[in-house]
């Protein structure tokens, strides 16, 4: 994922002179080619992400089409106001990469983990919200995100899980992606996923072949009536996610089904605490109940027919 | 341009705003009102018909509680008239009490503090980059600058050269709960800035001549370094028992104090 948000990145420099990358001293090796093809439209901005962000909005105003890139521990989340309001209140076209989202910095604790940035971000008037979950939905975000002419937040977590596409996507914004449909009616399950967490799902459906699935790479706006036919055709939705239980897909979704009051969702995600402890991303997410075996129990808790 | 923006005038519409609108602010809205006055009238390139002419020098007001002082301008400029002027801070008024993006000739939402210096800074650099000669005006407050994003951006503009760029610290000694000196020293803010990479003026705020000539001689330097101004002014400037008196930061005014305030403007 990491190379092609890098190749998408300098495709959309090398095509629009107005794209200004801006970051806050963070994604070394992120940017080499972009800044070796267009040093010009490389800015470190130091560490000093509220005035990045302010400044991204500045110059928004003059013409440029800033992507503003730092860690999601720090963008959104240190800098909610100054994209409250410099940048969302005036519509300005700035596009917000929040890198890391999740437990990716899983040694470094609490200061770098970000699971709130969904709920907030989805909350602000005029903010596009898209959470890819393989390179595939990343590049095809990066387009949407491009042409939008409004603030964008896109959310970049653990990006070595590997593909679920096999080719290049063309979904508009706000569309889920129907991946599979559930085959067993007795149960009519579907797991919702997006972000990181979407291959997970496709390895909890080959665990359990009768689940259907779906993707959400765009969280706000998002395609009600997808979800509202999804509630009618199902028993069950399971949402999944590296975001608090609070504020993030589960409750997108939840809010929808409680007016079709047809499926039952259920959230699958982080519960409300911090890390407790330090070590590899697999272990955080065991931590978080939200590895594998983690899932595939809870799976089985919700949906006791489940084979 | 025909309005010479007199001082007393545009003192007199914040007056009349205050009270139609039993407002607050007034006390850091009196105390602008020369800075804005010079910059309107001698210094700021714009179209006078077309506020968001893309030519234009920016304007910004980062101290967004002193709004009151540029819709005063704005309506000696033709940019709004009385009536909206004294719908200021009413039920359905696009004026609100602190500085909005949405009217035009305001350049930046403002009022949570900090904001506006770094998306004028933005704005100079978005110039500095396009290699195109307008200039960007950014007015201050010293308790403003307790924020620490104010640095942030000083510190860029500092570091990135921007000659284009002018700020204008309306250093009145006072913000909400009281005297800087008491709060946060701000005494020492010319030698700060200019360890930044600026050139600094310290001038009387209220002294159109003096703040004529800073303007102007400090864009004419054009030595690779951004300008600040420190404008030394009176909280409440213009009206006897407001002035120094950080009461006015929230006061509002009933019609005896009305008219008290009203006969010290007469022209």
């Amino acid at each position: 994922m990491r190379d092609t948000f890098s190749s998408k990145l300098l495709e959309l420099a090398k095509s629009n002179p107005q794209v200004l990358l801006l970051t806050g001293d963070h994604g070394y090796g992120l940017f080499r080619d972009l800044r070796a093809a267009k040093p010009q439209q490389f800015i470190n901005m130091g560490i000093a992400e509220q005035n990045m962000v302010s400044m991204a909005a500045g110059l928004s105003r003059v013409g440029f089409n800033p992507i503003v890139y730092a860690l999601s521990a720090f963008i959104p989340i240190r800098v909610l106001e100054q994209i409250k309001l410099d940048v969302c209140h005036d519509n300005a076209p700035v596009i917000f990469i929040g890198d890391g989202a999740g437990f990716v910095y899983s040694h470094l604790g609490s200061s770098h983990q970000s699971t709130e940035d969904i709920a907030v971000t989805t909350a602000i008037p005029n903010l596009i919200v898209m959470s890819p979950g393989d390179r595939f939905e990343l590049s095809r975000c990066m387009d949407l995100a491009i042409t939008a002419n409004s603030p964008v937040y896109i959310r970049l977590g653990k990006g070595d899980r590997g593909d679920v596409h096999s080719q290049n996507l063309d979904f508009n914004l706000g569309d889920l992606i129907f991946l599979k449909k559930p085959t067993d009616v007795a149960t009519t399950a579907t797991l919702v996923a997006t972000g990181s967490m979407l291959a997970m799902a496709a390895m909890l459906c080959q665990r359990f072949p009768s689940l259907g699935l779906v993707s959400a790479p765009s969280l706000k706006p998002i395609n009600n009536s997808q979800i509202r036919d999804l509630c009618l055709n199902n028993h069950t939705i399971i949402t999944l996610e590296e975001h608090s239980i609070f504020g993030g897909l589960g409750s997108i979704i939840s809010d929808v089904a409680a007016t079709v009051a047809h499926a039952t969702v259920k959230k699958l995600g982080i519960q409300d605490r911090f890390s407790e402890y330090c070590g590899s991303y697999e272990y955080l997410l065991n931590e978080h109940k939200i590895d594998f075996d983690s899932l595939k129990d809870a799976i089985k808790h919700h949906i006791p027919g489940l084979d | 341009m025909n309005n010479p923006l007199i001082p007393k005038k545009i003192r007199k519409n914040i007056l009349d705003m205050s009270f139609s609108g039993s407002t607050v602010h007034l006390g850091c809205s009196l105390c602008l009102v020369e800075i804005l006055a010079v910059i309107y009238r001698n210094h700021l390139n714009y179209d006078f018909f077309d506020p968001l002419d893309p030519k234009r020098d920016f304007l910004i007001l980062s101290k967004g509680h002193g709004v009151m002082a540029q819709y005063a301008c704005m309506k000696e400029l033709g940019w709004l008239d009385k009536k909206r002027l004294l719908n200021y801070f009413s039920d359905g008024s696009t004026l609100k009490g602190l500085a909005d993006s949405s009217v035009p000739g305001i350049e930046v939402s403002s009022g949570s503090l900090g904001h506006g210096l770094s998306v004028g800074v933005g704005i100079a650099f978005g110039h500095h980059l396009q290699k195109v000669n307008q200039k960007t005006f950014i007015i201050v407050g010293d308790g403003e600058l307790n924020e620490g994003v104010c640095w942030e951006a000083i510190q860029f503009a500092g570091h990135h050269q921007l000659q284009n760029l002018l700020i204008v610290v309306d250093k009145n000694n006072f913000q909400a709960m009281g005297a800087t000196s008491e709060i946060i020293n701000q005494d020492n803010l010319k030698n700060q800035i200019e360890s930044f990479n600026f050139n600094v003026e310290d001038v009387d705020g209220h002294n159109e001549h003096e703040l004529d000539q800073a303007i102007q001689g400090l864009f004419a330097l054009r030595n690779n370094k951004p300008n600040c101004i420190v404008a030394n002014t009176i909280k409440g400037k213009g009206i006897s028992f407001m002035e120094n008196n950080n009461d006015w930061h929230y006061l509002r005014l009933d019609q005896a104090l009305y008219d008290s305030a009203r006969s010290e403007l007469e022209i």
